[in-house]
């Protein structure tokens, strides 16, 4: 039997969470389908979180995909361009999606973020076809539906609203780092960060309590989409809201080359299939698999699959991500006993990532845990050198050299990198599936010749950083490129020679079927996307609603 | 069917009532925790830890049964160690036996130090046991709300 819904929605990730919300807010009848892919992993559970409590291994992570093949084992999708981009811890596919597992920095794109191409002049990179001052009321309501932490007189970049909660203070671990940023001229503020805070209204959402294990909340106080959905499918009275699990969706739909008539999914258990007819439908499957939907989605008047005009197929192309980038360097002794104290950070500077760094690749820059040079954990925030000593059997004694002795103290930084249509996604073969049932990926990126050098340049911007705070051995510890943040694959654009989505978030040549996720930025600036990406929702959700 | 036995949420197959820890065992598991806290805390472990420590070990036990089995061989092998060098050295063998973190685990003592005592550790130090090397929060502490003028960690300002 075909489904007939208002609204189809494919994926159940925040921007379809935020969407749904939005969309019912203003008519809680309207017919709302989502399907997901994945499936429910319990949340606040105790006994989960006292398990990743101790083995570090959170519940979700059979979510996530499989490592590329290699000759250490079996794994999935396929590195066609070298293995320079890990899909692998990258996303989750599961209902509530990938905030199962995010950190939750909570950033604003930058005004000149917008107009990119227009400061830069890079070729294959455009401007947005919005500004800030379009999406900036978008902002505001993005941090307080995501519930925010941060600091509202931060004008960096400028801002009309109060945060929802006021910042998390600085921790005593971010002292050095303060009074070297404070010598040297550089700017810095607190994170924003999508943690629940203390509330005068009646909120379902616990306050944050600091116990540092946010990877797997036990109180639901770091935004989960799976969270809010549910709480929407509880308490919203919302009749017609309905969210399938396990439903794989194969291919959209269309009438004509205009027109979206909704989808074809599979249900994964079963295999049967199954036709959702809707008068709008809205792809927010994460960049990567919204993209190579629509590549699978071929009609008569799609050859090459919707979205795809003929001159160019962007769809899917265009990938980019942030190069996560450690440095570190080795502080003589810790006298105050520094160590982590929270899971997540509380010094964050966007000095670089400004309008004069912008055609070098601007970069944010955060202040990560520091931890014991004894022991070798530089990102593995969840054991603290504490508990690494005491098991390894460390005695008292011991552990007091250890707690007191050198410590290394790491920054890390998130360069921006710009759209080129030679890096793209793309489906493997139809009958090539992952372990979770879904097709896999063909993944190419080849970073930009000049990257090592922009990564010699930033070495050289952080330097007098280190200096300052007296650690020597100053290194990069690591570089790498993961599918977090990725983005671009059907970008926003004036016109389909450059672009997938209209400023609407609409397909070209559509009347009904939008694209709602971080592929539909025009580029992805230096910051994490997903208040954008609400921001964008919300908007989104508005257009919606004002038809 | 949704009363049928086996829509029952599970993680594993065995009935939760067969598998209790008992009071004998849990008192040897307490002690182990006791004992950690004199190994390498400054001050005593409080007696109303207890709850927390039968709950962790409720839990472990309800995600995987053999841990039933660990508590049980860890209270058998802490026994025998204390027989052949004391209570004190016995403890201190377990604690810091550098041989036996092999992974997995490939003896009784191992599994032991692995599956039960490190774990306790974690425990232990979540529940404040960090306290004694100079922080005020640490991960898996339950510090409290981020309130103007009563953060739960060391800042700048204090
Ligand atoms: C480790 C990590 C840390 C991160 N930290 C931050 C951070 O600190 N700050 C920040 O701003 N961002 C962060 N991100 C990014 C953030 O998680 C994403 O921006 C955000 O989750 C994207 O939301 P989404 O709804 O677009 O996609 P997702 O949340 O990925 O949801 C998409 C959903 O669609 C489903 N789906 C896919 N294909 C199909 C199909 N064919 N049929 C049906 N369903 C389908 C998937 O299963 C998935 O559940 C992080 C990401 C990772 C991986
Ligand atoms: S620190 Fe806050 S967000 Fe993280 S796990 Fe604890 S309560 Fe949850």
């Amino acid at each position: 039997m075909k489904k007939q819904v208002d609204i189809l929605i494919i994926g159940s990730g925040a921007a379809a969470a935020s969407l749904s919300q939005r969309l019912l807010e203003k008519d809680p009848n309207r017919s709302i389908l989502v399907l997901e892919a994945g499936i429910k992993v319990p949340m606040k559970d105790y006994k989960l979180y006292q398990d990743y409590l101790v083995t570090g291994t959170y519940p979700y992570q059979f979510c996530e995909d499989l490592n590329y093949p290699s000759i250490f084992g079996n794994g999935e999708n396929v590195p066609v361009g070298g293995n320079q981009l890990q899909l692998s811890g990258g996303r989750a596919m599961m209902f509530g999606g990938s905030t199962a597992h995010w950190g939750g920095w909570s950033f604003r794109l930058k005004p000149e973020d917008f107009q990119l191409y227009t400061n830069t002049q890079i070729e294959g990179t455009i401007d947005w076809p919005i500004s800030y001052d379009d999406l900036e009321p978008y902002y505001g309501q993005a941090e307080d539906y995501i519930g925010v932490s941060g600091d509202s007189t931060d004008q960096v970049p400028p801002r009309t609203t109060k945060y929802p909660f006021c910042e998390f203070p600085y921790t005593l671990e971010d002292q050095g780092t303060i009074e070297a940023f404070e010598k040297l001229g550089l700017d810095y503020a607190h994170m924003p960060i999508a943690r629940h805070g203390i509330s005068d209204t009646d909120s379902p959402h616990a306050p944050c309590k600091t116990t540092g294990t946010c990877k797997y909340c036990p109180f639901g106080a770091r935004y989960f989409a799976g969270n809010f959905l549910d709480e929407m499918l509880k308490y919203g009275s919302f009749p017609n809201f309905e969210i399938l699990q396990g439903a794989i969706v194969d291919r959209i739909t269309m009438s004509s080359r205009s027109k979206a008539t909704g989808a074809v999914y599979h249900d994964k258990f079963t295999t049967d299939s199954h036709t959702v007819e809707a008068e709008t439908v809205i792809v927010a499957a994460g960049s990567i698999e919204a993209a190579k939907l629509m590549q699978r989605s071929v009609t008569p008047e799609w050859p090459e699959g919707v979205g795809n005009q003929k001159n160019n197929n962007l769809v899917g192309k265009n990938l980019v991500s942030h190069p996560f980038v450690y440095w570190e360097a080795t502080l003589p002794e810790n006298p105050q006993r520094l160590q982590p104290e929270m899971d997540f950070p509380t010094f964050i500077s966007r000095h670089f990532d400004s309008k004069e760094q912008q055609p070098f690749g601007k970069f944010l820059t955060v202040r990560l845990n520091s931890f014991s040079d004894q022991f070798n954990m530089t990102t593995n925030n969840q054991v603290s050198t504490l508990t690494k000593a005491m098991q390894t059997g460390l005695n008292r004694e011991e552990i007091d050299a250890v707690t007191t002795g050198p410590l290394n103290v790491q920054l890390i930084t998130q360069v921006e990198v710009f759209t080129k249509t030679s890096n793209y996604v793309s489906n493997t073969a139809p009958n090539v599936i992952n372990h979770l049932g879904m097709q896999e990926t063909n993944v190419h990126y080849v970073p930009d010749s000049g990257f090592e050098n922009r990564l010699d340049q930033i070495q050289t911007l952080l330097n007098p950083v280190f200096n300052e705070m007296g650690a020597t051995n100053f290194r990069k510890a690591s570089d790498s490129i993961r599918a977090d943040h990725a983005a671009c694959v059907t970008r926003m654009s004036d016109t389909p020679e450059t672009g997938v989505v209209d400023k609407d978030l609409k397909v070209f040549d559509t009347d009904n079927l939008y694209v709602l996720s971080n592929g539909s930025f025009s580029s992805l600036g230096a910051i994490n996307p997903t208040i954008t990406l609400t921001a964008l929702s919300l908007r989104l959700g508005d257009h919606l609603n004002s038809k | 069917m949704e009363h049928r036995k086996y829509n029952r949420k599970a993680y594993h197959a065995a009935d939760p009532a067969d598998v209790a820890v008992s009071q004998a065992i849990f008192n040897d598991m307490w002690e182990l925790f006791v004992q950690i806290g004199k190994f390498w805390g400054k001050t005593e472990v409080v007696e109303d830890l207890r709850t927390d420590l039968l709950v962790f070990m409720n839990n472990r036990i309800a995600m995987d049964p053999s841990y039933l089995y660990d508590y049980k061989n860890a209270s058998e092998v802490i026994k025998e160690l204390i027989y052949e060098m004391g209570e004190e050295k016995g403890y201190e063998s377990l604690f810091t036996d550098k041989s036996i973190l092999d992974d997995p685990p490939t003896t009784l003592k191992a599994r032991a130090r692995q599956k039960v005592s490190n774990e306790f550790i974690v425990l232990y130090l979540s529940l404040g046991g960090f306290k004694d090397y100079g922080a005020e929060n640490s991960l898996g502490y339950i510090g409290g709300a981020n309130i103007k003028g009563k953060t739960p960690y060391r800042t700048i300002d204090k």
